[in-house]
């Protein structure tokens, strides 16, 4: 079968982005920098028609997890395409778009779109952290 | 020791981004690095005689049917005033203008540290001045529609 995140590496290339493999007998991985963030796009091998493109973060130290739980719930109320969560015993949150695709060549086009959505959620989710900001 | 340009483009490819450095001056020692990032291309010039300095680039393509230079000059002097750091410039015929920003700092590693501020600062100040060029178009262009309707409605 062709490699559903083949696509997804020509649109990397599009963005100008480097970006490393890292594929095992479940899934499809790549990983990647932006502005010197991290992100990851997965492709699991028994759904090859699912696609996640995320990026995870460390909550602050002394962070409230009810109010990071908020202002997540807040986002995923308002954001398009992306799922906030908290993760890990509540010390990360995950910010993941979702996607359910005939083909990785649908996304290439709208790439960059969602890697911006990707990248103004967390933004946005550190700036309601801050006190009295929800 | 790494050059300035040697310096600046590794850390943008550890950033994450493809660079294309290319000297422009080997007698200054001047350099340009293009890279890309939100879907815009940067550049940024490099000086080997002073490494406490850099300048960020970016040209913003400005529709056809907003071209009208005298206008648009006026819309990147507004621009320049909200964002005074930054350098506005029409060309090509007006069909395009360049926003730079110049910064100095203490070294080239606080330069790097407060890089991707200075890409973000500079993106936020061409895009106000692209909004400004098309809003101030297009508000034109219905006022213009609406004295015409209006003055034909009159003559009837």
């Amino acid at each position: 079968m062709s490699d559903p995140l083949r696509a997804i590496e020509l649109a990397l290339r599009d963005e100008g982005l480097f970006f490393t493999r890292d594929d095992d007998d479940d899934a499809r991985r790549i990983a990647f920098k932006s502005e010197g963030d991290r992100y990851f796009v997965v492709s699991y091998r028994d759904d090859p028609s699912f696609i996640m493109i995320g990026s995870g973060w460390a909550l602050p130290p002394r962070v409230d997890p009810a109010q990071a739980i908020d202002v997540a719930n807040a986002l995923n109320v308002r954001k398009k395409f992306v799922k906030t969560a908290l993760w890990q015993e509540e010390s990360d949150v995950l910010f993941t778009v979702e996607l359910c695709v005939n083909s990785a060549s649908e996304v290439r086009p709208h790439f960059g779109r969602l890697l911006n959505v990707l990248r103004d959620s967390a933004t946005e989710f550190f700036d309601l952290l801050r006190p009295g900001e929800i | 020791m790494l050059s300035v340009r040697e310096t600046v483009k590794r850390f943008i490819e550890s950033e994450g981004h493809k660079v294309d450095a290319t000297p422009i001056d080997p007698d200054t020692g001047s350099s340009e690095l293009l890279f890309r990032t939100r879907g815009q291309v940067f550049s940024v010039t490099t000086n080997e005689g002073d490494e406490r300095t850099l300048s960020i680039s970016t040209a913003y393509e400005i529709p056809e049917w907003a071209r009208e230079p005298d206008q648009n000059a006026e819309a990147l002097e507004r621009a320049r005033k909200d964002h005074p750091t930054v350098t506005f410039t029409l060309a090509h015929d007006g069909s395009l203008f360049v926003a730079t920003l110049d910064q100095e700092a203490e070294s080239t590693q606080e330069l790097m540290h407060a890089f991707w501020i200075l890409v973000s600062r500079l993106r936020d100040a061409g895009t106000q001045a692209v909004e400004d060029i098309v809003d101030r178009t297009e508000s034109k262009a219905a006022a213009e529609k609406f004295i015409n309707s209006f003055m034909m409605g009159d003559g009837q």
